[in-house]
């Protein structure tokens, strides 16, 4: 058999790091249903892949139970779950499925038509909403056996394919030790692209891999750092890479050893690094990647991966990352859910960026808000003064009243109940709309700090949806326009007296980093992997050479400017 | 077994919530349950087989139950249809 050639693809480095593994292809979900036909053995596995599927879309809707606030969703979420578990269309599906055998697919589409079919006929005018209701369970239930057939195979040291990653897959996806990512799609600030990055995990995208013959199974190398990506490589490129590898390996070490050095630049200023966390499995590298403690907690994945985010649930998650912050605070940001990280798939907005996410959804659904405050303020008691709330998504002060008021309630309820919390426990708010930059001194006096979500404010000052590949050379966070909403919220936050850190992607580029430290924006917070190498940059340098370099980026009239100052910098 | 005929008197006729309703109930029951209307038989237990009987107001059916718990289950269900299907009265 002829040895297959190397072929080299490039596209766009996206994390950092060399990855040598067997391809992996997610595939992706394709929305049409065909009638294929199964052999008699795989009459078993499709038949449990049928009851695997209930089970799943049974378990998304008693979650959805938890939220709304209203009887009438009740009813409606409790009559789907009563047709997911209708006798009679099981009986259908299994009987597709082991006398006809169809696949799993075709045998949940076409049993669920025939009923479809039959209230589209009746003329009974209730018919047509229902039948909406019960398309979504079909697809729901479609979507869910092809996603358990993705779910289970990928194995350790794989490097995955995909034409692009929702958020729920790439939860799944960082439980297994892969050794890269390979996207069709996806920009840079993307959900799956900031996880690698924060795992470590080697990422590249915009690579058009599918037009190679691509096969499960083939060897591949992935450079996170060029953007190269090599299918079937050979022998003496393998060999190559895996030199690469390991003094990769050896220059993590070294900017390593930077994590145990004191937080201070060349002439003696002192500084905060914290870590950006999602998954309690980045917990170790706090203590070895120097950071101290979490600048930035994301809270959505319990909504992903927990069932029921019952307060149980999230004060054992809290307080298992606080453990491992060993003294220092750890800062929670509510539930973010909304945009691209879109709970229900059937909620799609118009302009999810612009539309109901962050606070604006923890206002509406109160069960859920009030049970993830219960959660914090009972956590803080267990850590008194290390544990900060963040507020995401603010656009007007009224938010933040509500907030600090729904916070009364919970700690009077607490007190009657004499549950230990923190009495002054910190809230901060989220700079990440415009508005908020614009109005910060008026804001600074209801809060307790600031924190500048960098990705977001630049996605709304400079009008750039972040996942939009055509527009994604305008997706520059390193506009002076960002510059000096910063500025502004810090020298507002100042006459307060009130810190600001900055918690977005920009902290974790090590000259922007000096950028903003020479701003006199002490305290940083980035995703683990970047703190040695950003810690390296800061502690070799005067605090002198930061300030006149933010002089520059602050009075500079592009982003061409800007990026010309930085590299200038980093070069001297 | 035992059967009996019921008239849907409620004025949406046995429309989705109705529907729910019927089943909730009849699915408390051991017994097996089936619904005869213009010889038409659907399983009372199936959600989607009731709603396909898209039965209006004055339809009239015959409710059949079959198992150990027959005579109770087929009190409750005439009940239910005596009541309009409010699952909160009487």
């Amino acid at each position: 058999m002829k040895k297959n050639q190397p072929t080299i693809l490039s596209g766009k480095p996206a994390a950092a790091g060399i990855g040598i593994g067997s391809s992996w292809i997610l595939e992706k979900e394709s929305q049409s249903v065909k009638p294929v036909k199964i052999q008699k053995d795989e009459v078993q596995e499709h038949l449990k892949k049928f009851k695997v599927a209930k089970e799943v879309v049974s378990r998304e809707y008693e979650k959805l139970k938890l939220l709304p606030d209203d009887y009438n969703a009740l009813e409606i979420i409790d009559a789907q779950l009563q047709t997911l578990n209708d006798p009679e269309v099981a009986k259908g599906i299994k009987a597709k499925i082991s006398e006809n055998n169809y696949a799993v697919d075709y045998a949940i589409f076409s049993t669920f038509n025939e009923y479809i079919q039959v209230l589209e006929k009746s003329d009974v005018t209730w018919a047509n909403d229902r039948t909406i209701d019960i398309v979504a369970i079909r697809d729901e239930l479609v979507q869910a056996t092809r996603k358990n057939k993705t779910e289970l195979t990928v194995k350790e040291g794989q490097i995955v394919f995909a034409s692009e990653i929702p958020p729920t897959v790439m939860v799944e996806l960082s439980h297994t030790q892969i050794a890269g990512i390979v996207m069709e799609k996806g920009g840079l600030t993307s959900h799956a692209v900031i996880l690698s990055q924060s795992l470590g995990i080697p990422c590249v995208i915009n690579v058009n891999w599918k037009s190679s013959k691509l096969k499960n199974g083939n060897n591949a190398i992935i450079d996170g750092s060029t953007g190269q990506v090599i299918l079937t490589p050979s022998w003496k490129q393998t060999q190559e890479y895996k030199k690469r590898k390991e003094e990769e390996v050896a220059r993590l070490r070294r900017g390593l050893k930077w994590a145990k050095e004191p937080n201070k630049t060349a002439c003696g200023t002192e500084f905060t690094l914290r870590a950006n966390v999602e998954f309690l499995e980045e917990l170790p590298r706090l203590k070895t990647h120097g950071a101290q403690g979490v600048g930035l907690l994301r809270t959505e994945t319990l909504l992903f991966e927990v069932h029921e985010f019952d307060v149980e649930d999230q004060v054992n998650f809290y307080s298992e990352v606080i453990q491992k912050a060993q003294g220092e605070s750890v800062t929670i940001r509510l539930f973010d859910a909304g945009g691209d990280k879109l709970l229900d798939q059937n909620e799609q907005e118009a302009n999810p960026f612009l539309g109901w996410r962050g606070i604006r959804m923890l206002l509406d659904k109160k069960n859920l808000f009030k049970k993830q405050l219960e959660a914090i303020y009972r956590v803080s008691g267990k850590f008194k003064g290390q544990v900060k709330i963040l507020i995401p998504m603010v656009s007007v002060l009224e938010e933040i009243l509500e907030v600090k008021a729904i916070c009364e309630i919970i700690k009077k309820s607490l007190s009657k109940r004499d549950i230990a919390f923190d009495e002054n426990l910190q809230i901060g708010v989220m700079v990440e709309v415009p508005s908020i930059a614009i109005m910060a001194d008026q804001i600074a006096r209801h809060v307790d700090f600031f924190s500048i979500g960098t990705n977001d404010l630049t996605q709304y000052t400079l009008a750039v949806d972040r996942g939009n590949e055509k527009i994604s050379s305008l997706f520059n966070s390193l506009h002076p326009a960002v510059w000096k909403l910063i500025k502004m919220s810090k020298d507002a936050a100042d006459q307060e007296g009130i810190p600001v850190a900055v918690c977005g992607e920009m902290a974790s580029k090590p000259e922007a980093a000096a950028c903003l430290l020479g701003m006199g924006i002490t305290e940083l917070s980035m995703n683990t992997s970047s703190l040695p190498v950003v810690k390296s940059v800061l502690c070799t340098h005067n605090h002198e050479e930061m300030k006149i370099l933010s002089e520059g980026v602050l009075s500079a009239e592009c982003a061409e400017t800007v990026h010309k100052l930085l590299e200038e910098w980093r070069a001297v | 077994m035992v059967s009996q005929k019921v008239t849907v008197k409620n004025e949406a006729g046995l429309h989705a919530r109705p529907a729910s309703a019927l089943v909730k109930i009849a699915s408390r029951f051991e017994s097996e349950f089936y619904i005869k209307m213009y010889g038409y038989k659907v399983n009372g237990k199936s959600i989607l087989g009731v709603m396909t009987l898209a039965a209006e107001s004055g339809a009239e059916m015959e409710l059949i139950l079959d198992g150990p718990d027959e005579e109770q289950a087929l009190k409750e269900l005439v009940k239910l249809f005596e009541n309009k299907f409010d699952l909160n009265s009487g």
